[in-house]
């Protein structure tokens, strides 16, 4: 023992991981094999709830989960480079200020964010349409309560996630690096193809995943900005574990959240060299 | 018959930085196919006013043209020209081909003929044809150097420009790649325009050099020019030590003020003297005592430091009998007038 005084020193650490994070994830798992709405975990394993994960409804939800974070991802991606460009290129006192006021909501309750939205979207008398029919005696109707509610309050909340290392990428790029693909021809849209985007690839990665992966467990924004519009599968899943206390179908599902989300990251992490972007 | 127009041409060049002058009314005819080196110290304003050739900035006041044609307005994308930066700005997530061929990629050359060109340049660039797949972070700081030159000529420019590429490099490389460098010059037959701060290396390539101070040109000329007849004290000062001599008229004839010797003919304020015209031993032209206060062995040439009054002074001799001088010896060292260079400031 004495030859391995690092082993002892991650004893605190490897318990607690065994404890918290890898015993869960074994009784999740465990539970997912067991026959539906039972609450022991027996010997008595099978794969029915995959089966019905697949042959009852449950496709839906996972599939408008799946959808909202990939668009969420994809418009947040396409918002956040100006931003991350511009904030770069005025790095200063205004900067700061905008920055910290992009950073400033995540410090508040996502619940009453997106309810201060809903209030903002409301029809009638809520904030934008009352202002705009009192001001320019302007009426419009409501997205409130539909798909498109929950993605903007998805894109609004999920935007710094995207952000933040986008900057980081964006700081990676060296501005000799698009002087010299200018000077060498290259039309505005070859060098963000050719060089702006490869050299920022390791933030807009990072932006990327941390969005796509909050957002597939996401599910605030549906449920107050999307009304019965849409369920999300952590709504599903939440239900199966609540109302019908069907837990190894709800254990079913989680895993299932799990392996996909765990699929897209894995090989992306790998592409990651944080090293190299922290040094810069 | 006609002269062809000049490469390039500038006319009344300004660029200003707020309140600060970077690059202060130059004017200046830039011949095709000549090697033209811009010489000055940090902060002279060479790195501004190249980037104003190669239009990465415009100009405040002034006009460019290009064989005739305005290109004050043309952004860099679109002009002829291309550029080795101090950085070489390699694009590090890409390989020596991709590097090579990127400015035909931009031009849409298509792959086959992409690479056949890179080959060739690659070759012309001494770089062996194996290193085309290789990322260029593998690559050592002198292949890169060649790698960026290679790059550049991919765009097959009408004009290079080089901004300090060689700064970063140690002394026998860089000789090397100036020699390799002039080599190429003569036979693209393009027009080369090199930015350096050091008098040596442009004089080892260039046709014509300007030297440039505070935004402005202080002399333009070939190298023997600005080697023998250097205009101001700044640009003798420029090509490393020497010796500047005042004039001093306050008693009747004209005399070397810290030698206390006449000088009968003084036509400038100050005389230049390079240190190899400085000998030992009086010959027909004016001499004084010096102390040897230092006796540095150059390889070929020996230096002394030497101590006149209360003046010091630099002589090079060739190694030989004449630098039998030890330090600490006093000795007659004299120079013939005609080596002198006059200058008025």
């Amino acid at each position: 023992m004495r030859r391995n005084p690092g082993l002892w020193y991650a004893l605190p650490l490897i318990v607690a991981m065994l404890l918290f994070f890898a015993a869960p994830m074994v009784i999740v798992v465990w539970y997912s094999l067991m026959p539906p709405r039972s609450f022991a975990l027996t010997t008595d394993i099978g794969l029915q709830n995959y089966r019905s994960a697949f042959a009852d409804g449950y496709g839906r939800p996972l599939m408008w989960s799946l959808l909202g974070a990939a668009l969420t991802t994809l418009i947040t991606a396409v918002l956040a480079w100006p931003t991350a460009k511009i904030l770069h290129r005025h790095t200063g006192r205004w900067a700061s200020l905008v920055t910290a006021l992009i950073a400033l909501p995540i410090f508040i309750s996502e619940s009453v964010r997106l309810f201060g939205l809903s209030v903002f979207l409301m029809p009638g008398g809520g904030i934008l349409a009352g202002t705009l029919n009192a001001l320019f005696d302007v009426q419009i109707g409501t997205i409130l309560n539909t798909r498109l509610a929950a993605l903007v309050g998805m894109i609004y909340i999920h935007f710094p996630f995207m952000l933040f290392p986008l900057l980081l990428g964006v700081a990676m790029i060296p501005a000799d690096r698009i002087e010299a693909a200018r000077d060498l021809g290259a039309s505005s849209w070859a060098v963000l193809r050719e060089v702006e985007l490869p050299l920022a690839a390791p933030g807009l990665l990072v932006g990327g995943l941390l969005t796509f992966v909050l957002c597939l467990g996401a599910n605030a924004e549906a449920a107050i900005l999307g009304g019965r519009a849409v369920t999300v599968i952590t709504a599903t899943i939440e239900q199966r574990f609540n109302y019908a206390q069907d837990w190894p179908m709800g254990a079913a599902l989680t895993v299932l959240v799990i392996v996909v989300t765990a699929a897209l990251v894995f090989p992306a992490v790998r592409r990651i060299d944080l090293n190299r972007m922290l040094r810069r | 018959m006609a002269l062809p127009p000049p490469a390039l041409t500038l006319t009344g060049l300004t660029k200003r930085f707020g309140s600060k002058t970077a690059v202060d009314d130059i004017s200046l005819d830039i011949r095709d196919g000549e090697f033209f080196t811009i010489v000055g110290p940090s902060g002279s304003g060479k790195s501004s006013l190249v980037r104003l050739l190669a239009g990465l900035d415009t100009p405040t006041t002034g006009r460019l043209h290009l064989r005739g044609t305005d290109i004050t307005e043309v952004p860099a994308n679109r002009r002829p020209t291309a550029m080795v930066f101090q950085s070489l700005a390699l694009f590090d997530h890409r390989s020596v081909g991709q590097n090579i061929e990127f400015a035909m990629k931009m031009k849409g050359v298509p792959q086959a003929e992409r690479r056949a060109r890179a080959l060739d340049l690659l070759r012309l660039v001494r770089l062996p044809e194996d290193y085309y797949p290789r990322p260029v972070t593998q690559c050592s700081g002198g292949e890169r150097q060649r790698v960026a030159l290679a790059r550049a000529l991919g765009s097959d420019p009408e004009i290079l420009f080089f901004d300090e590429p060689l700064s970063a490099i140690d002394y026998r490389l860089r000789k090397t790649l100036e020699v390799e460098l002039k080599e190429l010059h003569q036979r693209t037959g393009k027009t080369f325009i090199y930015i350096t701060h050091s008098l040596e290396e442009a004089m080892v390539m260039s046709d014509r050099i300007a030297i440039m101070r505070t935004g402005r040109f202080e002399q333009i000329g070939t190298p023997d020019e600005i080697y023998r007849r250097p205009n101001s004290r700044f640009v003798a000062s420029f090509m490393g030590e020497v010796n500047i001599l005042e004039i001093s008229r306050t008693k009747g004839t004209p005399h070397f003020a810290d030698l206390d010797l006449p000088a009968p003919q003084a036509p400038g304020a100050f005389a230049v003297l390079r240190p190899e015209a400085l000998s030992p031993g009086a010959g027909e032209g004016p001499s004084f005592d010096a102390l040897v206060t230092q006796k540095l062995m150059l390889g070929s040439r020996t230096q002394f430091h030497l101590r006149a009054g209360n003046t010091a002074l630099i002589a090079e001799v060739a190694a030989g009998p004449r630098s039998a001088l030890e330090v600490g010896q006093t000795a007659r060292f004299g120079f013939d007038p005609a080596d002198i260079a006059w200058v008025d400031s």
